[in-house]
């Protein structure tokens, strides 16, 4: 579970352009479930979901993950723990709570221009210091997985959209993380492609994955297997649905 | 652990690489001014270090004392009565008096050192020569080189032999000549001598003795081989000072040009920082990732730059700078230094170009690499 406790973020704090993103959020988000934060561009859902996937410190409240999200996992500097208060956490730690536990997809898919796919999704492995092979077999693992083995070793800007955000997906899994965060991934997609995303949802809430996806789009927010969609209007809760 | 280390840092590596590849332009623009700032300097370098290794082979063997002579403030002849009046004071081993003399030879418009050996000298009507005049004359051994005396006559010399080229820096203008060919060729009087060379038992006592000779002969003047050297080190110290000097502005023009092209990163390299944070390297690991960038820009823009700039000066005879170098005297077409480089100026340079250079773009790069995880999900 992911607790967040009265969570406020305030861009540029006391200047004449201090702008309240995210207003005292409290929200409960349980594990293995695919949560839908929904709102229109601007309501501070972005913000929220990288304050959920420790990309940003919140200006005030806290955030805890709880066992079940930690289980199996060893922080260097932590140790293995039942759960913890991430807010309070050094960049340092900070960074290998993120690295361990969440797997970013992107709205631009922001993959990096020039390298291969294969490149691209072993990026998040190598801060880590596996060893290479390891890293590369993975890789091509995950890849294959998504029908894209023939593609490894093509650069990335010579894939297709639908091509371009697998290999996201699968960069998103590299470590292995037990909860996938999604800020808009079907912004830049056909409703085919956009079907096709949530059916990779599907699978990876079948094997266990938490899943918390920022979006308006009615296909995301509307398919069967997201559990809780939580709407979001100016930086506040603002109702819940199914 | 160390395993661990070692195969982040090859991971590390291997995508700085890719990174290094994907900006060719940029980095093969900040490659190519890089070696030339190491190739300027290191060019200036070697070469100064090379003359002054060249005038100290030369005054290895140069008498500890000159004796010369003076008139009305002007260097002037010596009398040959002044040989035995220096041997008769108490310290001094040996005076031998001098010949030599310049000759210029409007033919390819150079000056030659004419000398009369104290031993060895050749035959009459022979002569031995430089290594510069036999290359610029094309003339060898049993050839004739034909000189005009002062008295306007055309007189023959036959090469018996050439110079052995250990330091080319006197000797490629040298003729050695006999005695009554040198006084014949320049008219130069029978009782007189160039100057005269004066060696010393006890190397403590030559201040002594050299005062000694001036209260004796106070229209003369001693010269030490320690003055001598000492005034050759300051003439190429200066000289390559001077272009010292000027090439430390071309390094500080590259110091601007280096914190430009870092700190000028690009949107494309800020937004790949991003994603790297994003997905979850520390700002440490990106630092890595440029100091590596760092490391192997430099290492090659060093080697290749130290390396042409070994070949510049001495396959190349250097060119670039001879002019400013050399001096007057001593200008051959093919004048060659012999190698030499000294591992602590190397390391000096490599401080001097690598450091401004790191000390450039690390705090640009820092900058970049604190840049918040959550920018790339906001952009």
């Amino acid at each position: 579970m992911i607790k967040l406790s009265g969570i406020i973020k305030i861009f540029n704090s006391g200047r004449t352009n201090e702008f309240v993103a995210v207003g005292g959020v409290t929200l409960a988000l349980e594990a293995n479930r695919v949560t839908v934060l929904k709102g229109p561009s601007g309501s501070g859902k972005t913000t929220l979901l990288s304050l959920i996937g420790c990309m940003a410190r919140p200006t005030s409240g806290r955030i805890t993950l709880h066992n079940g999200l930690l289980s199996g996992k060893r922080f260097s500097g932590i140790g293995e723990v039942a759960e913890v208060e991430v807010t309070s956490l050094p960049e340092r730690f900070l960074t290998e709570v993120r690295r361990q536990t969440f797997g970013f997809i992107f709205q631009q898919f922001n993959l990096v221009k020039g390298v291969t796919a294969l490149e691209n999704v072993m990026l998040p492995a190598y801060p880590l210091g596996e060893k290479h092979d390891t890293v590369r077999r993975r890789a091509l693992d995950l890849l294959e997985m998504f029908g894209l083995k023939a593609r490894a070793a093509a650069r990335v800007e010579w894939l297709s959209g639908g091509e371009a955000q697998r290999v996201a997906i699968a960069r998103a899994l590299m470590n292995d993380p037990p909860v996938i965060i999604a800020d808009e991934p079907t912004a830049h997609l056909d409703s085919k492609l956009s079907v096709d995303f949530m059916e990779i949802i599907a699978k990876l809430k079948a094997q266990g994955k938490t899943t918390v996806i920022a979006s308006h789009d009615p296909l995301v927010c509307g398919a069967a297997m997201v559990d809780r969609v939580i709407a979001v209007r100016d930086g506040r809760i603002d109702g819940e649905g199914p | 652990m160390i395993f661990k280390w070692i195969e982040k840092h090859r991971s590390i590596l291997d995508f700085t690489l890719s990174s290094l590849l994907r900006r060719k332009g940029k980095n093969l623009s900040l490659f190519a001014v890089y070696a030339l700032v190491v190739f300027m300097l290191a060019s200036a370098m070697f070469l100064t270090q090379a003359m002054k290794r060249e005038a100290a082979l030369v005054l290895k063997d140069a008498p500890e004392m000159i004796v010369q002579r003076l008139l009305g403030g002007r260097y002037d002849p010596i009398p040959m009565e002044y040989v035995e009046k220096i041997k008769s004071i108490r310290g001094v081993v040996s005076a031998a008096p001098r010949l030599w003399g310049y000759y210029y030879d409007p033919v390819i418009g150079a000056n030659y050192t004419l000398m009369v050996p104290r031993s060895d000298a050749p035959a009459s009507e022979k002569i031995v020569i430089g290594n510069g005049i036999s290359r610029t004359r094309m003339i060898y051994r049993d050839d004739i080189l034909s000189l005009r005396g002062t008295d306007g006559m055309t007189r023959s010399f036959t090469v018996a032999g050439e110079i052995s080229p250990e330091s080319e820096l006197v000797s490629a203008d040298l003729i050695l000549m006999a005695e009554t060919d040198f006084r014949g060729l320049f008219d130069f009087p029978a009782d007189r001598a160039t100057d005269i060379a004066v060696s010393v038992r006890n190397q403590k006592e030559l201040l002594t003795i050299a005062r000694k000779v001036a209260d004796l002969l106070p229209d003369t003047r001693p010269i030490l081989r320690e003055e001598m050297v000492r005034t050759y080190d300051s003439v190429f110290d200066w000289r390559g000072g001077i272009m010292i000097v000027l090439l430390l502005m071309a390094l500080l023009a590259f110091a601007i040009f280096a914190w430009e092209k870092a700190s000028g990163l690009s949107a494309d390299e800020k937004r790949e920082i991003g994603i790297l944070k994003a997905i979850g390297w520390e700002t440490a690991d990106v630092m890595i990732v440029k100091a590596y960038e760092g490391l192997l820009i430099s290492f090659f823009s060093f080697t290749v730059g130290i390396l042409t700039a070994y070949g510049h000066v001495f396959f190349f005879s250097a060119f670039l700078f001879v002019p400013a170098m050399k001096g007057w005297s001593v200008l051959y077409p093919d004048f060659r230094i012999t190698p030499f480089a000294d591992p602590y100026q190397v390391a000096i340079l490599f401080c001097l170009t690598v450091m401004p250079y790191t000390v450039a773009t690390i705090v640009p790069s820092w900058r970049a690499a604190i840049i918040d995880p959550d920018a790339v999900m906001r952009s």
